[in-house]
């Protein structure tokens, strides 16, 4: 059992969600102005986090 | 891209500016997507579902907890989470309407108040509206009359839309209440298109039951919504089950017979909690949700030959728009006819518009941003122009 793995992809589409939330407030143009891309590369930088911590866990 | 056999993924809300008139209530928060995520599994709040076992008792996740809270926010005193607006509207009329009776609805209710009726054996009978589209007191209380030398008997329930499906308009709810009252009429508040969108305080309205849409105004996953009572009619519409097996000798427990036990069990009720904190938010903005309505109303206004149906200026961001001057003369000489406005609308980025439609139509603004709205205002006009309609 990895309680680790399993929150790191809950985590993972977590911080999707957030994400999709955001293409959706910005859409149909998806043109982020400069907080929308800080908030995104926020989110870019924590999923690939939980992809890292998956990779520990699952693929050793 | 598919997210199942034969089922492609869902992305109009990422890809569009979206104004269905009924969607935009319902379009989830980031939290209620995470909750479907974790919550999707059919009994998945169940896990920790102890005696009495009933769904409003579950301590984890705090459905308990958000019974209470839903009460308090709408000031009412009970509430219970409900599989859509229409089995509110069911449960009460199965408790009150006998057979044969009649039942006051109004010329603008949404058909499945109808439907409730119906089912339990009444006769639905409408209050007619005004000129303006709108229901009045004076109108309700001549309908009461007229009823009950008809049947000889006070109808057991009125039924009034706070805001009609219809139109988009906010109706005098106070006042409908208090002249039902005069006859001891009960009255249901349909809040489909006001719960979880704008202010509603059960108390000042005078309500007997509020109905509320999850799906449709609380930014909820379908099948959703409530039913708030107040203290008197709670004991009556969510009474427990006296049933007993004659074999068996079988009991249910506190089960409540109009809701069928237990209602939400999974990602409907844990999406409309995980929402709940942005929606108490969300309806305190409601201000600028009606001047970005207005805006959309008003830039259509500005293209010769539009009408808008509903009351004006906008006191709501569903509006019926009437166009029969104006993109409907485009589609009579159009190669893609009436299709073209939506055909446009989606070039621009918006749908939610019926394709086909471009004589009388309605769209909603609810949710969108100040950017969004302006440019849904921007391309309407963009198009009528690019049509050759005069823009005044």
């Amino acid at each position: 059992m990895s309680k680790r793995a399993v929150d790191a992809v809950f985590q993972a589409l977590f911080i999707l969600s957030d994400l999709r939330f955001l293409l959706r407030t910005t859409a149909p143009w998806h043109d982020l102005d400069e907080g929308e891309q800080e908030r995104a590369a926020a989110y870019i930088k924590k999923v690939k986090r939980q992809i890292a911590i998956l990779e520990e866990e699952l693929i050793r | 891209m598919k997210c199942g056999v034969g089922i492609d993924a869902r992305d109009i809300e990422e890809m569009y500016i979206n104004i269905d008139p009924i969607q935009a209530g319902g379009r989830l928060t980031a939290d209620a997507m995470k909750a479907a995520i974790s919550f999707g599994d059919g009994y998945s709040v169940c896990d920790n579902c102890r005696r009495p076992f009933r769904l409003d008792y579950i301590q984890n996740p705090p459905i308990a907890q958000f019974h209470a809270d839903l009460a308090a926010w709408l000031n009412m005193d009970a509430v219970r989470v409900i599989p859509g607006a229409r089995r509110g509207f069911q449960a009460v009329a199965s408790t009150y309407v006998e057979k044969g009776d009649p039942v006051i609805v109004t010329a603008l209710a949404h058909y499945t108040e109808f439907m409730a009726v119906e089912a339990a054996g009444g006769i639905p009978l409408e209050i007619p509206k005004d000129a303006k589209n709108h229901i009045t007191p004076d109108a309700a209380a001549e309908k009461i009359e007229t009823v009950i030398r008809e049947f000889s008997r006070t109808p057991p329930l009125l039924f009034v839309d706070h805001v009609d499906y219809q139109y988009g308009n906010v109706h005098d709810v106070a006042g409908i209440v208090k002249v039902a009252h005069q006859y001891d009429i009960p009255v249901l508040v349909n809040g489909a298109y006001s719960v979880g969108i704008m202010p509603v305080d059960g108390r000042t309205l005078g309500a007997d039951f509020i109905v509320g849409s999850g799906h449709k105004s609380m930014a909820a996953p379908a099948p959703s919504g409530l039913l708030a009572a107040t203290d008197e009619h709670a004991e009556e519409v969510f009474r427990t089950t006296k049933a007993k097996g004659d074999v068996t000798g079988r009991t249910f427990g506190i089960k409540e017979v109009e809701m069928m036990g237990c209602t939400l069990m999974g990602v409907t009720v844990v999406g409309m909690m995980a929402s709940f904190p942005h929606v108490r938010e969300r309806v305190k903005n409601w201000e600028s949700e009606v001047e970005h309505s207005q805006a959309v109303t008003d830039a259509l206004l500005s293209i010769e030959g539009t009408k808008v149906l509903s009351d004006y200026p906008r006191r709501h961001t569903l509006t019926r728009i009437d166009t029969r001057g104006s993109f409907d003369t485009v589609a009579q000489q159009h190669k893609k006819r009436g299709y073209f406005l939506s055909s446009e609308l989606r070039r621009q980025g918006i749908t939610g518009v019926i394709p086909g439609s471009t004589r009388i139509w309605k769209f909603n603004t609810f949710g969108l941003t100040a950017k969004q709205s302006q440019h849904v205002g921007e391309s309407f006009v963009k198009i009528a122009r690019e049509n050759g309609l005069n823009i005044l």
